[in-house]
Protein backbone atom coordinates (compact mmCIF):
# COMPACT_ATOMS: atom_id res chain seq x y z
CA UNK A 1 0.00 0.00 0.00
CA UNK A 2 1.14 3.37 -1.07
CA UNK A 3 0.36 6.92 0.54
CA UNK A 4 0.60 10.26 -0.75
CA UNK A 5 2.14 12.74 1.44
CA UNK A 6 2.84 16.60 1.60
CA UNK A 7 6.00 17.62 3.07
CA UNK A 8 6.58 21.68 3.54
CA UNK A 9 10.07 22.85 3.81
CA UNK A 10 9.94 25.35 7.33
CA UNK A 11 12.92 27.68 5.71
CA UNK A 12 11.12 28.47 2.42
CA UNK A 13 7.29 27.62 2.11
CA UNK A 14 8.21 25.64 -0.44
CA UNK A 15 6.20 21.89 -0.76
CA UNK A 16 6.65 18.83 -2.79
CA UNK A 17 4.18 15.70 -2.59
CA UNK A 18 5.90 12.30 -1.66
CA UNK A 19 4.51 8.96 -2.30
CA UNK A 20 5.83 6.60 0.53
CA UNK A 21 5.20 2.33 1.54
CA UNK A 22 4.14 1.61 4.91
CA UNK A 23 7.47 0.37 5.42
CA UNK A 24 9.33 3.57 4.55
CA UNK A 25 11.09 5.32 8.00
CA UNK A 26 10.78 9.18 9.11
CA UNK A 27 14.63 9.17 8.38
CA UNK A 28 14.02 8.37 4.58
CA UNK A 29 11.51 11.10 4.54
CA UNK A 30 14.13 13.40 5.84
CA UNK A 31 16.64 11.61 3.42
CA UNK A 32 14.60 12.27 0.08
CA UNK A 33 13.08 15.34 0.69
CA UNK A 34 16.41 17.32 1.98
CA UNK A 35 18.02 15.80 -1.28
CA UNK A 36 15.29 17.27 -3.38
CA UNK A 37 15.87 20.38 -1.54
CA UNK A 38 19.58 20.63 -1.99
CA UNK A 39 19.44 21.11 1.42
CA UNK A 40 22.80 21.83 3.72
CA UNK A 41 24.29 19.62 5.44
CA UNK A 42 22.75 19.68 9.36
CA UNK A 43 20.00 18.04 11.52
CA UNK A 44 16.58 18.41 10.43
CA UNK A 45 13.05 16.33 12.02
CA UNK A 46 9.77 16.10 11.10
CA UNK A 47 6.84 16.85 13.03
CA UNK A 48 2.95 16.41 12.05
CA UNK A 49 1.02 18.46 13.31
CA UNK A 50 1.94 19.36 16.93
CA UNK A 51 4.09 16.00 16.91
CA UNK A 52 8.03 15.58 16.69
CA UNK A 53 8.15 12.05 14.76
CA UNK A 54 10.89 9.91 15.53
CA UNK A 55 13.60 8.68 13.00
CA UNK A 56 12.71 5.20 13.07
CA UNK A 57 8.80 5.08 12.92
CA UNK A 58 7.77 3.69 10.08
CA UNK A 59 5.51 5.30 7.93
CA UNK A 60 2.37 2.64 9.44
CA UNK A 61 2.62 3.38 12.86
CA UNK A 62 1.97 7.34 12.20
CA UNK A 63 -1.23 7.34 10.59
CA UNK A 64 -0.77 9.39 8.34
CA UNK A 65 -4.02 10.29 6.18
CA UNK A 66 -3.39 11.08 1.90
CA UNK A 67 -2.23 14.01 1.06
CA UNK A 68 -1.65 15.12 4.82
CA UNK A 69 0.69 17.96 5.77
CA UNK A 70 4.22 16.98 7.47
CA UNK A 71 6.87 19.87 7.93
CA UNK A 72 10.35 19.35 7.56
CA UNK A 73 11.86 21.44 10.28
CA UNK A 74 15.98 22.70 10.82
CA UNK A 75 17.05 20.84 14.34
CA UNK A 76 19.62 23.88 15.32
CA UNK A 77 22.51 22.76 17.29
CA UNK A 78 24.96 25.95 17.07
CA UNK A 79 25.23 28.10 20.30
CA UNK A 80 28.54 27.93 21.63
CA UNK A 81 30.56 29.86 19.39
CA UNK B 1 4.62 42.78 69.17
CA UNK B 2 3.83 44.15 65.23
CA UNK B 3 6.35 43.91 63.07
CA UNK B 4 8.60 47.16 62.04
CA UNK B 5 8.65 48.29 58.54
CA UNK B 6 10.46 51.35 56.69
CA UNK B 7 9.33 53.41 53.75
CA UNK B 8 11.05 52.58 50.18
CA UNK B 9 12.48 49.27 52.21
CA UNK B 10 10.92 46.88 49.73
CA UNK B 11 12.98 48.76 47.15
CA UNK B 12 16.50 47.89 48.39
CA UNK B 13 15.62 43.61 47.91
CA UNK B 14 17.02 43.57 44.42
CA UNK B 15 14.24 40.70 43.83
CA UNK B 16 11.57 42.12 45.27
CA UNK B 17 9.42 42.20 41.77
CA UNK B 18 11.18 38.94 40.86
CA UNK B 19 9.59 37.29 44.32
CA UNK B 20 5.69 39.28 43.00
CA UNK B 21 5.56 36.12 40.69
CA UNK B 22 3.07 33.69 43.08
CA UNK B 23 4.56 30.24 41.75
CA UNK B 24 8.41 31.14 41.74
CA UNK B 25 10.03 28.95 44.58
CA UNK B 26 12.91 31.37 45.58
CA UNK B 27 14.16 29.61 48.97
CA UNK B 28 14.52 26.69 45.98
CA UNK B 29 15.89 29.30 43.56
CA UNK B 30 18.14 30.40 45.83
CA UNK B 31 19.81 27.04 47.04
CA UNK B 32 19.98 25.24 43.55
CA UNK B 33 23.35 24.28 42.65
CA UNK B 34 23.15 25.24 38.69
CA UNK B 35 25.70 23.43 36.45
CA UNK B 36 26.01 26.01 33.18
CA UNK B 37 27.58 23.89 30.02
CA UNK B 38 29.24 26.33 27.80
CA UNK B 39 30.21 29.91 28.46
CA UNK B 40 30.16 31.59 25.03
CA UNK B 41 26.93 33.04 23.40
CA UNK B 42 24.05 30.64 24.95
CA UNK B 43 25.84 30.61 28.23
CA UNK B 44 26.88 34.02 28.60
CA UNK B 45 23.01 34.77 28.60
CA UNK B 46 21.81 31.77 30.40
CA UNK B 47 24.20 33.29 33.26
CA UNK B 48 23.44 37.09 32.97
CA UNK B 49 19.81 35.62 33.08
CA UNK B 50 20.22 33.06 36.08
CA UNK B 51 22.10 35.61 38.25
CA UNK B 52 19.50 38.42 37.54
CA UNK B 53 16.67 35.76 38.69
CA UNK B 54 18.53 35.07 42.11
CA UNK B 55 20.12 31.61 41.50
CA UNK B 56 22.93 31.81 43.99
CA UNK B 57 25.35 28.56 43.22
CA UNK B 58 26.56 28.50 39.63
CA UNK B 59 29.30 26.22 37.82
CA UNK B 60 30.25 27.21 34.53
CA UNK B 61 32.12 24.65 32.74
CA UNK B 62 34.14 25.71 29.38
CA UNK B 63 37.39 24.42 27.43
CA UNK B 64 37.21 27.81 25.27
CA UNK B 65 39.23 30.99 25.02
CA UNK B 66 37.36 34.01 23.79
CA UNK B 67 37.72 35.56 19.45
CA UNK B 68 36.39 38.80 18.80
CA UNK B 69 33.52 37.33 16.56
CA UNK B 70 32.44 35.93 20.20
CA UNK B 71 31.97 39.92 20.92
CA UNK B 72 28.96 40.27 18.82
CA UNK B 73 26.56 37.66 20.76
CA UNK B 74 28.01 37.62 24.62
CA UNK B 75 27.20 40.50 27.05
CA UNK B 76 29.99 39.50 29.52
CA UNK B 77 32.55 39.56 27.68
CA UNK B 78 34.84 42.82 26.33
CA UNK B 79 36.92 44.19 23.83
CA UNK B 80 40.31 42.51 25.32
CA UNK B 81 39.37 40.02 26.75
CA UNK B 82 40.44 37.73 23.44
CA UNK B 83 43.98 38.90 24.77
CA UNK B 84 43.37 38.42 28.24
CA UNK B 85 44.87 34.74 28.67
CA UNK B 86 41.84 34.08 30.74
CA UNK B 87 39.40 31.37 29.15
CA UNK B 88 35.55 31.72 28.64
CA UNK B 89 34.55 30.33 31.78
CA UNK B 90 37.03 32.53 33.83
CA UNK B 91 35.42 35.39 32.22
CA UNK B 92 31.81 34.56 32.79
CA UNK B 93 32.50 33.67 36.44
CA UNK B 94 34.09 36.89 36.88
CA UNK B 95 31.56 39.48 35.15
CA UNK B 96 28.82 37.01 37.07
CA UNK B 97 30.10 38.38 40.27
CA UNK B 98 29.83 41.92 39.21
CA UNK B 99 26.14 41.55 38.38
CA UNK B 100 25.69 40.20 41.68
CA UNK B 101 28.34 40.34 44.74
CA UNK B 102 26.40 37.11 46.70
CA UNK B 103 26.60 34.94 43.62
CA UNK B 104 29.00 32.06 44.63
CA UNK B 105 30.00 30.80 40.51
CA UNK B 106 32.71 28.49 39.72
CA UNK B 107 34.72 28.08 36.50
CA UNK B 108 35.74 24.97 35.32
CA UNK B 109 37.56 25.50 32.55
CA UNK B 110 37.38 21.39 30.81
CA UNK B 111 36.04 19.45 28.40
CA UNK B 112 32.69 18.64 28.85
CA UNK B 113 33.77 14.60 28.78
CA UNK B 114 34.82 15.05 32.30
CA UNK B 115 31.43 14.77 33.53
CA UNK B 116 30.03 11.53 34.19
CA UNK B 117 26.83 10.86 36.00
CA UNK B 118 28.94 11.08 39.59
CA UNK B 119 29.92 14.71 38.60
CA UNK B 120 26.42 15.72 37.72
CA UNK B 121 24.54 14.32 40.56
CA UNK B 122 25.90 17.28 42.19
CA UNK B 123 23.64 19.65 40.35
CA UNK B 124 20.23 20.51 41.05
CA UNK B 125 19.82 21.33 37.12
CA UNK B 126 22.36 21.48 34.11
CA UNK B 127 21.68 23.92 31.62
CA UNK B 128 23.22 22.75 27.61
CA UNK B 129 24.62 25.64 25.80
CA UNK B 130 26.56 23.73 23.70
CA UNK B 131 27.60 23.94 19.92
CA UNK B 132 27.64 19.94 18.75
CA UNK B 133 25.88 16.84 18.72
CA UNK B 134 28.41 14.99 20.65
CA UNK B 135 28.48 17.17 23.34
CA UNK B 136 25.05 17.33 23.81
CA UNK B 137 25.05 13.48 23.37
CA UNK B 138 27.32 13.64 26.18
CA UNK B 139 25.47 15.54 28.88
CA UNK B 140 21.92 13.98 28.19
CA UNK B 141 23.16 10.27 28.50
CA UNK B 142 24.73 11.20 31.74
CA UNK B 143 22.59 13.88 33.35
CA UNK B 144 19.78 11.78 32.43
CA UNK B 145 21.47 8.65 34.81
CA UNK B 146 22.18 11.11 36.98
CA UNK B 147 18.08 11.80 37.45
CA UNK B 148 19.41 15.39 37.25
CA UNK B 149 17.17 17.45 35.02
CA UNK B 150 18.67 18.82 31.77
CA UNK B 151 17.30 21.80 29.72
CA UNK B 152 19.43 21.92 26.43
CA UNK B 153 19.68 25.22 24.07
CA UNK B 154 20.26 25.36 20.88
CA UNK B 155 20.22 28.55 17.79
CA UNK B 156 21.24 28.43 14.21
CA UNK B 157 20.60 32.08 12.35
CA UNK B 158 17.26 32.84 13.63
CA UNK B 159 15.93 29.82 14.37
CA UNK B 160 16.26 28.29 18.05
CA UNK B 161 15.17 25.05 20.06
CA UNK B 162 14.87 24.07 23.72
CA UNK B 163 14.01 20.62 25.18
CA UNK B 164 13.58 20.18 28.70
CA UNK B 165 14.55 16.38 29.84
CA UNK B 166 13.76 15.72 32.91
CA UNK B 167 14.13 12.34 33.92
CA UNK B 168 12.78 9.56 34.24
CA UNK B 169 9.46 10.94 32.94
CA UNK B 170 10.31 12.46 30.02
CA UNK B 171 11.85 11.86 26.59
CA UNK B 172 15.67 13.04 25.91
CA UNK B 173 17.81 14.34 23.56
CA UNK B 174 18.54 10.95 21.66
CA UNK B 175 14.85 9.87 21.58
CA UNK B 176 14.46 13.28 18.95
CA UNK B 177 17.70 12.51 16.81
CA UNK B 178 17.62 10.89 13.62
CA UNK B 179 20.37 9.80 11.01
CA UNK B 180 20.51 13.59 10.09
CA UNK B 181 21.94 14.46 13.34
CA UNK B 182 24.46 11.15 13.87
CA UNK B 183 25.54 12.05 9.91
CA UNK B 184 26.89 15.61 11.08
CA UNK B 185 28.92 13.73 13.45
CA UNK B 186 30.71 11.51 11.13
CA UNK B 187 31.43 14.41 9.61
CA UNK B 188 32.88 16.21 12.49
CA UNK B 189 35.35 13.41 12.86
CA UNK B 190 35.83 11.19 9.50
CA UNK B 191 38.55 9.36 9.07
CA UNK B 192 40.63 9.72 5.75
CA UNK B 193 42.45 6.63 6.21
CA UNK B 194 45.59 8.34 7.92
CA UNK B 195 44.36 10.45 10.46
CA UNK B 196 40.84 11.65 11.85
CA UNK B 197 39.56 15.13 10.33
CA UNK B 198 37.97 17.54 13.26
CA UNK B 199 35.18 19.68 11.15
CA UNK B 200 34.02 22.05 13.13
CA UNK B 201 31.41 24.39 10.06
CA UNK B 202 31.02 28.30 10.74
CA UNK B 203 27.39 28.45 12.15
CA UNK B 204 25.13 31.92 11.19
CA UNK B 205 24.25 33.32 14.99
CA UNK B 206 23.18 36.28 16.08
CA UNK B 207 22.36 37.55 19.52
CA UNK B 208 18.24 38.63 19.65
CA UNK B 209 17.56 34.24 18.72
CA UNK B 210 20.50 33.67 21.44
CA UNK B 211 18.85 36.02 23.85
CA UNK B 212 15.48 34.66 23.77
CA UNK B 213 16.56 30.65 23.67
CA UNK B 214 18.81 31.39 26.74
CA UNK B 215 15.72 33.13 28.43
CA UNK B 216 13.85 30.08 28.24
CA UNK B 217 16.28 27.72 29.15
CA UNK B 218 16.61 29.87 32.29
CA UNK B 219 12.39 29.91 32.57
CA UNK B 220 11.99 26.07 32.49
CA UNK B 221 15.20 26.10 34.83
CA UNK B 222 12.81 28.09 37.19
CA UNK B 223 9.95 26.19 36.46
CA UNK B 224 11.24 22.81 37.17
CA UNK B 225 13.07 23.99 40.58
CA UNK B 226 9.27 26.04 41.45
CA UNK B 227 7.53 21.99 40.71
CA UNK B 228 5.60 23.13 37.94
CA UNK B 229 5.73 21.14 34.93
CA UNK B 230 8.33 21.85 31.91
CA UNK B 231 7.65 22.88 28.38
CA UNK B 232 6.18 19.14 26.68
CA UNK B 233 8.85 18.77 24.73
CA UNK B 234 10.81 20.63 22.58
CA UNK B 235 10.39 23.99 21.88
CA UNK B 236 10.95 25.24 18.23
CA UNK B 237 11.51 29.16 17.52
CA UNK B 238 10.95 30.60 14.06
CA UNK B 239 12.54 34.19 14.61
CA UNK B 240 11.64 35.39 10.82
CA UNK B 241 8.48 34.11 11.24
CA UNK B 242 7.96 35.31 14.81
CA UNK B 243 7.01 32.17 15.90
CA UNK B 244 7.31 29.57 18.69
CA UNK B 245 5.39 26.37 19.20
CA UNK B 246 5.77 23.04 21.62
CA UNK B 247 5.85 20.24 20.09
CA UNK B 248 5.67 16.50 21.30
CA UNK B 249 7.84 13.79 21.19
CA UNK B 250 7.73 10.43 22.35
CA UNK B 251 10.64 8.58 24.24
CA UNK B 252 11.94 5.74 21.93
CA UNK B 253 11.71 2.52 22.77
CA UNK B 254 15.19 2.00 21.11
CA UNK B 255 17.18 4.98 23.38
CA UNK B 256 19.46 3.34 25.44
CA UNK B 257 19.49 6.13 28.04
CA UNK B 258 15.84 4.73 28.88
CA UNK B 259 16.29 1.20 28.76
CA UNK B 260 19.42 1.18 31.18
CA UNK B 261 17.51 3.38 33.38
CA UNK B 262 14.89 0.73 33.54
CA UNK B 263 17.41 -1.76 34.24
CA UNK B 264 19.00 0.59 36.96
Amino acid sequence: MVVRVRVRNAETGATVDMELEMENTVEEIIEGVSAYWEKDPGAYVIRKGRRLLRGQQKVQELEIQANEELELIPDPEGGNR
Amino acid sequence: MAELIRPGERDEDRHDRTRLVPWVDFGRIDSAKVLVVGAGALGNEAVKDLALFGFHHLDVLDMDSVVRSNLSRCVLFREGDQSSGKGKASLVAERARELDPELQVTAIEGRVQSLGPEEMKRYDIILGCLDNVTARLHMNANAYHARVPYVDGGTDGFRGRVQAVVPPMTPCLQCGMNRSHFRILERRFSCTGQDTVFYQPKRAAEITTTSIIAAVQVREAVKILSGRPAISHVMHYDGVAGTSEVLALDIDPGCPNHALAKLS
